[in-house]
């Protein structure tokens, strides 16, 4: 039997299950279908903006972090020191070195980075793949926007028309689409597969060597290769002789898909089971009086009779409503998905949502979730865990708003981390 | 034509929220442009396919191969494959269906006839002048890893004449053997009848029909339902008297247990008890091993194996129990495929215009295998069309994780493929 089952393929879940299996546990893994980090854009966002400030970017997340969690004392991050949320997110740059898959910051270190949209907007972020880091808005080398004819949902000039309205140096340019695959039509997922090949390098330096002039770089679609992404972004720098970045596509996000297929292969490696299309839809749990009740097993579906799962210890890691981590109906209902936990959530559907669509304190419903106790264990009113061997993680996690903060990946890796180090000790 | 099951397969694609998951992993999308994608042919067309509706949408959907990787990676739960199955029968219903794939769904009666005079049928079927011939006159693809009928009789022959020396025990367990088995490959058979009475289980081989698998994945599903229904008449007996009914084939199982069922609406009261009677053998004897009850006096098999659990079998849902239970093997290094799919879905690879999309989507498998080393033998995989498309590509034999098992209970000889 495994010492740990984890609930959900997503970020915080593949971190908490890296950390387990580091340890030494036993560990299998479980999700509905693959993970949030296919939309995302493969950064690590720690906090890009403080909740009702939406007009300046947070400067030195880890630093503000403090001043959101003395004005939020419920929030996720505050259940960690300064310490604890630092040291999870070098692991993090750590792994991401073992898996060929490096990541870095800003220039100057506890900086957020900057780094273009795919609408030509600043993005706040803390940690970005290699390939992303050279788009960093600080730096100050003019950008030239290359997009490929045809491509779908990549397009240079809005994005160099937006960076230059906010006062960077952007201009734009189309290469065919013939450069970079045979196909009547791909989506990037699929553009970056046929980038693996070699072959078609050359042509691709070739063609952007003749637009980019003196003391540029180069900001392309992020489709530059799945599986050898490291060897066409060293050659593009290498014979433009220019910084070359990616800038994030719409989903699915090639730089996410880079990152969950890497872990998920640095995670087989270390023997954890890790099993997609296996939707959980039962538990059974036994419940003391008065004291925490014990998980022992849960049920995902099958063809045929529910497959029993069973594990020492239960992590759930299925993400905020996007995620599937809960649910809800017309009526106002929120329910946790899986245990049907707790969830702070203000319970009349008028009040889910604040009356103005942007309004810069966010909506009430997406700050719902579990509520955990410093050990990362579900609890109801008290800091007693509801079960014993039940731990939470990830954007399941009540009291921060993850989409107006831009805090998700950071939330996911940093209780990841720390729920599956609170469940070994 | 759907009536109630609409409620599973078609309402689910209101789940789906565009995030093209399924497009990005799909196996066919990703080698040809003839194939749009599981987002596009599935949930998106489906808005304007409509019962009666002068035209179809598109009729890119026969491209699909009905591996499901689509519904293993969807993060919302939508039915895509099914949706696509659906369509195509629907086009089926309304346009005909080809000879070659008329031909192509009866699997249970190619078997039976070749079966008669097997020397006249493997020559008649496999010398290149008809390879040629077939391809030209049926669409029937030259180079594709058509079966060879079984040389020493039927499955039933052996079973019936070995009848003297079956165990016989309060233990009992049914075995559906399917059309591949019981004409192609008996030998697995009898590797599984081995496994289970080394376990002290009786094995009972009732009368059986094929599952319609093949006729629901070329979209004939009129005549896939009736043999769902036989299947169902002649196996409900052992299903009410609480009998599992364990098969090898992995895609047999899975028709069985739900694609049968939930594709033509057949979701009767007997149908459900075929549903929870019916195992896979490898979800059977893990089930075994967790109750303790599994023998485990297993001899080395010092090789390394490469294992491709089929889409067919992923499709279950079940985890990997062919892994956990081969991984009680003494000495067998095996090495997990992460492959989606081998290409040959069954009879897809089979058809002239969809041979090479096969072979393209196969060759990550392929490569996976070639990457183990030169000291590989054979490889693992326990779909029989799937094996046959793996030693097309590799070209290494391909055995049946029942095969293993056997083998490393000292009862059956992996090279020859018989009993010891």
């Amino acid at each position: 039997m495994a010492d740990l089952l984890i609930i959900g393929a997503g970020l915080s879940g593949l971190m908490a299950a890296y950390t387990a299996a580091k340890a030494g546990l036993k560990v299998n893994l479980a999700a509905k279908g693959l993970g949030s980090l296919h939309w995302g854009a493969g950064t690590i966002d720690v906090l890009g903006y403080m909740p009702g400030q939406m007009g300046a970017p947070v400067q030195r997340p880890l630093e503000q972090i403090q001043t959101l969690v003395q004005a939020n004392p419920d929030h996720p991050y505050a259940l960690l020191t300064h310490t604890q949320i630092a040291q999870a997110l070098a692991a993090f740059v750590a792994l991401s070195k073992d898996l060929g898959l490096p990541y870095g910051g800003a220039a100057n270190p506890g900086d957020n980075l900057l780094l273009p949209s795919p609408a030509g907007a600043a993005r706040p972020t803390y940690l970005a793949p290699r390939g992303q880091l050279a788009g960093d808005l600080s730096r100050s080398e003019p950008m030239l926007i290359v997009g490929f004819e045809r491509m779908r949902d990549f397009y240079p000039e809005l994005v160099a028309e937006n960076l230059t309205k906010l006062g960077y140096k952007a201009r734009a340019a189309f290469l065919p689409f013939s450069l970079i695959s045979k196909r009547r039509d791909a989506n990037t997922v699929q553009l970056a597969h046929g980038l693996d090949n070699k072959a078609q390098w050359a042509a691709l330096d070739a063609a952007l060597r003749k637009i980019i002039r003196p003391g540029e770089r180069v900001g392309l679609p992020a489709i530059l290769g799945m599986e050898a992404h490291a060897a066409l972004l060293a050659e593009l720098e290498r014979e433009t002789a220019a910084p070359v970045f990616e800038i994030p596509t719409l989903p699915p996000s090639v730089p996410g898909v880079r990152l969950f297929s890497a872990l998920r292969r640095h995670l087989q490696g270390m023997g954890v089971r890790i099993s997609v299309g296996m939707e959980v839809i039962a538990t059974e749990t036994t419940a003391t009086n008065g004291a925490p009740g014990v998980v022992r097993w849960v049920e995902s579906a099958t063809s045929s009779r529910p497959l029993q799962l069973r594990a020492d210890n239960y992590l759930l890691a299925t993400g905020g409503i996007l995620g599937g981590g809960f649910d809800s109906d017309v009526d106002g209902r929120v329910w946790e998905t899986i245990f049907d936990l707790p969830l702070s959530v203000p319970q009349a559907r008028a009040d889910w949502f604040h009356p103005s669509f942007l309004a810069p304190e966010g909506h009430p419903v997406f700050r719902g979730g579990v509520k955990v106790n410093r050990q990362f264990q579900p609890v109801a009113e008290e800091e007693r865990p509801l079960y014993a061997n039940l731990w939470a993680s990830g954007n399941l996690l009540a009291h921060s708003d993850a989409i107006q903060e831009r805090s998700s990946e950071g939330t996911a890796v940093v209780t990841g981390i720390a729920a599956a180090q609170a469940l070994i000790a | 034509m759907h009536t109630k099951s609409w409620h599973s397969v078609g309402p689910s694609l209101d789940e789906c929220i565009k995030c093209n998951i399924c497009t990005s992993y799909c196996p066919v999308a990703a080698v040809t442009d003839l194939f749009p994608g599981p987002k596009y042919v599935g949930p998106q067309a489906q808005r304007f396919r409509e019962v009666g509706q002068p035209q179809t949408p598109d009729h890119s959907v026969d491209y699909c191969s009905g591996c499901r990787v689509c519904n293993e990676v969807c993060p919302s739960g939508v039915k895509i494959a099914e949706i696509n199955a659906r369509a195509r029968a629907q086009i089926v219903a309304e346009t005909g269906i080809p000879l070659r794939n008329r031909l192509l769904g009866r699997n249970e009666t190619l078997g039976k006839m070749g079966s008669l005079v097997p020397a006249l049928a493997n020559f008649g079927m496999h010398n290149p002048l008809s390879r040629v011939l077939a391809e030209k006159v049926m669409g029937i693809a030259r180079e594709a890893p058509l079966p060879h009928w079984s040389s020493d009789g039927t499955f039933g022959d052996w079973f019936k004449k070995t009848k003297a020396q079956r165990l016989k025990s309060d233990k009992k367990v049914v075995y559906y053997h399917g059309c591949a088995t019981m004409y192609y490959e008996p030998f697995i058979g009898k590797a599984a009848v081995a496994v289970f009475e080394h376990n002290g289980f009786e094995v009972i081989v009732p009368p059986q029909n094929c599952c319609g698998l093949p006729m629901l994945s070329n979209g004939e599903f009129k005549a896939a339902g009736e043999y769902h229904q036989n299947n169902i008449n002649k196996l409900l007996v052992y299903a009410q008297a609480g009998l599992d009914i364990v098969g090898t084939s992995t895609s047999c199982t899975l028709t069985l247990k739900e694609e049968a069922p939930e594709l033509l609406d057949m979701d009767g009261e007997n149908a459900q008890m075929i549903t929870k009677a019916t195992w896979d053998i490898f979800e059977w004897l893990r089930e075994l091993h967790d109750r303790g009850e599994l023998k485990t006096d297993f001899r080395d098999l010092n090789m390394t194996l490469p294992y491709h659990a089929p889409c067919q079998y992923r499709a279950h849902r079940v985890g990997k129990p062919s892994m956990d239970i081969m991984s009680l093997i003494p000495g067998l290094d095996l090495r997990e495929s992460d492959a989606r799919c081998c290409g040959i879905a069954g009879t897809y690879g089979y058809k002239v215009e969809k041979y090479q999309i096969a072979m393209d989507v196969g060759a990550e498998l392929f490569d996976f295998v070639a990457k183990q080393g030169e000291d590989v033998t054979m490889t693992a995989c326990d779909s029989e069309t799937c094996r046959w498309q793996l030693e097309h590509g590799t070209e290494l034999p391909s055995r049946h994780p029942i095969e293993f098992l056997a083998a490393a209970y000292g009862l059956y000889d992996l090279e020859k493929r018989q009993l010891i």
